[in-house]
């Protein structure tokens, strides 16, 4: 497959000219300005405005085609009439990569108007991404195009998982929540009507960006199906997706439909096609940020045996019966020589066995020797630490030690944790230091049975 | 979408090294007898007009002596005189063991699709079914297999039977290859732990 566009001067630009930059705070323009700016983007800034001699200290310009510089990005928020004529002079001015926001295209029934600026982008070679779209985000290179006041929505932090949505609202409600975990954010792209660029595009730029370890995928339908599945099957060869595919009902795919002007296709088949290509399918929006915690921590599972530690009983057995009760994993069998280290460190009254129940009264130091003895042991692949800090001996020391254990344990950990204020703030702490912390046993043991489903895939696809 | 003539849509399985049980089409009752030769047999009426045969009273299962033979065959020419042009095809009757549906089918997006599922009756009940883009590959094959809900069912100590793998295997070769061929039901088709019967065949081009 040839690589139609290169979205590379889109998502990392030496310039940007903002094309409808107004100097009324209220209009989108203006606030995609204002968050260039408050970004700290460091590259060059020209807002285009037809009657404004200078937007927000910079200087303006009444046509691109004025600027007389090299343009990487071009982003155009202006009413869709006026759309053509802005892209041309785009073109004029050799500008490589364009980000429409305006709507008023496809999705009220003007598929003639969306054309149109199809074919403009594509003379020009210029790679386009919307109509119709909240745009781009790249939290290295500070690129942000997205028309959404800093005050009502928080920031994700550097990382490296990338989040595709073709709808602007699952989109931004992402980025809020993504900003509240620990994982950060690398790439944020919202392609809306996809006239041009669309998602096997964008998943072929994410597939080769060495900034991006985990792809979210939200969709509503597939444009190309024949070039997807040839993606597909190369993709998770590279890394894990995480997909949620709006749709599975006829009700969902309705409306669907009449919001992106976009084919949904048949559920079934999709599923299909994703499982046998190695993708993680999340049913709702919840799943797609724990399977995306769960892949951003990075360790691949060697094995299926899990080892549950706990400092309540009840806890541990809970989450027991969810991994038994899973298709793929199963409770480890710890080694004779792991129960005996362990009988050495532990209190008498603690049971050797798996649910290692550390008992109510587990400092920092039983978690420990648990997780040094779990760690060593040829049975254990995967760990799961609850933490339930009602307890007295469960304070931020334990907060610290499981996250120390985390960078030496050469196994995927998790941490469930369930509880109000204190809990939330150790919670943090963890997540911030790259714990992936899930508050319940089934969100916990769903995300390591993905990781380590997408793992056997990786072998599988490897050795074919 | 025109119903493939039985016989071809035999012959174009066979191609691919996948066999159906043995079947002839009969004109008379004597002809199904001298078919049976003292085994047992099923007798099927088939229409373009009928493609729900089990529901229409079409298929007469596990026929032994001369005068169930007979009877069976006077009553299908009853029913087919609303269904005509009709032919009756006589199949030698498959061993016991667990039926399962295997079908192709055209995405329109993603093109050719398999299915397997739990068969017979309870492919509508049930719906029970895996699918897979074509072609697929060993590994999917197995995949499918476990993932039904009816896996422990359909296969044997957890295990896919390597015969059902490579009739799996075949079918997503003919559907990848056969550009005509739009959809296909094998159904049911009758699975045993070191064997399978195709039972019915529906090809659609």
């Amino acid at each position: 497959m040839v690589q139609r566009v290169d979205l590379t001067p889109m998502m990392k630009p030496k310039s940007v000219a903002i094309i409808g930059a107004s100097r009324n705070p209220d209009k989108v323009g203006n606030v995609i300005l204002q968050n260039y700016v408050n970004a700290g983007y460091e590259g060059k800034i020209y807002p285009v405005n037809l009657k404004a001699e200078e937007v927000l200290g910079f200087k303006a310009y009444k046509k691109i085609t004025d600027v007389g510089a090299e343009i990487d990005l071009a982003v155009i928020a202006i009413p869709a009439p006026a759309v053509p004529l802005a892209l041309e002079q785009c073109g004029k001015a050799k500008v490589r990569s364009a980000v429409v926001v305006s709507g008023g295209f496809a999705e009220i029934g003007e598929t003639k108007l969306q054309d149109k600026i199809t074919e403009i982008a594509k003379k020009h070679h210029i790679a386009m991404v919307g109509p119709n779209c909240l745009g781009v985000m790249d939290t290295r290179s500070k690129v942000d195009t997205l028309f959404l006041p800093t005050k009502k929505i928080s920031k994700p932090k550097v990382g490296f998982v990338s989040f595709v949505s073709q709808s602007g609202a699952v989109g931004s409600t992402v980025l809020d929540v993504i900003a509240g975990e620990g994982f950060g954010l690398s790439k944020f792209i919202s392609y809306g009507n996809a006239a041009y660029v669309d998602e096997v595009d964008i998943l072929e730029y994410l597939m080769n960006d060495d900034e991006t370890k985990v792809i979210v995928l939200y969709l509503e339908g597939i444009k190309r199906g024949k070039e997807f599945v040839e993606l597909a099957r190369k993709i998770t060869k590279v890394k894990p997706v995480v997909v949620l595919k709006a749709g599975r009902t006829s009700a969902g795919t309705a409306a669907a439909h009449s919001h992106t002007a976009s084919l949904a296709g048949n559920y079934a088949v999709h599923e299909a096609m994703f499982r046998q290509f190695g993708f993680t399918v999340a049913n709702d929006l919840s799943e797609l940020f724990y399977y995306a915690k769960i892949f951003a921590s990075e360790t691949k599972p060697q094995g299926n045996r899990i080892a549950v530690i706990t400092n309540g009983g009840g806890a541990g057995v809970i989450t027991a019966d969810e991994i038994a009760s899973s298709r793929y994993l199963k409770v480890a069998d710890f080694e004779t020589d792991t129960k005996k280290a362990l009988r050495k460190v532990l209190p008498a009254l603690v049971n050797m066995s798996n649910p290692l129940d550390l008992a109510g009264d587990a400092d920092a130091n039983r978690y420990r020797y648990a997780l040094d003895a779990v760690g060593r042991d040829k049975n254990t692949d995967m760990v799961v630490v609850i933490i339930l800090y009602q307890t007295p001996g469960a304070d931020p020391s334990v907060t610290n030690e499981v996250v120390q254990k985390k960078i030496t344990l050469n196994k995927p950990l998790l941490v469930i944790s369930t509880g109000a204020e204190y809990t939330k703030k150790q919670v943090r702490l963890l997540e911030e230091r790259g714990v992936p912390v899930y508050e319940s046993p089934i969100a916990a043991i769903d995300s390591l049975e993905a990781l380590f489903e997408y793992a056997e895939y990786k072998k599988r696809s490897q050795s074919q | 979408m025109p119903l493939l003539e039985y016989t071809l849509a035999k012959k174009l399985l066979e191609r691919y090294k996948i066999n159906s049980v043995e079947s002839r089409y009969v004109k008379s009752a004597h002809d199904a007898v001298v078919f049976a030769s003292g085994g047992r047999i099923v007798l099927k009426l088939l229409s373009q007009k009928a493609l729900h045969k089990t529901k229409a009273g079409l298929v007469k299962l596990d026929l032994g002596s001369e005068k169930e033979i007979a009877e069976s065959y006077d009553d299908l020419v009853r029913r087919g005189k609303a269904l005509k042009p009709y032919k009756i095809l006589a199949q030698k009757m498959a061993g016991q063991g667990v039926e399962i549906i295997i079908g192709g089918d055209t995405d329109p997006q993603f093109g050719k699709v398999l299915l397997v599922g739990l068969g017979g009756i309870y492919v509508e009940a049930f719906k029970d079914v895996q699918m897979r883009l074509c072609p697929i590959t060993k590994a999917d094959a197995e995949d499918m297999l476990g993932e039904l809900q009816s896996g422990k069912v359909v296969t044997y100590n957890g295990k896919a039977s390597g015969e059902i793998v490579s009739l799996l295997l075949k079918v997503s070769k003919l559907l990848a290859e056969r550009k005509e061929v739009k959809e296909l039901d094998l159904n049911p088709v009758i699975v045993r732990p070191d064997s399978y019967d195709v039972v019915d065949i529906r090809v659609l081009t």
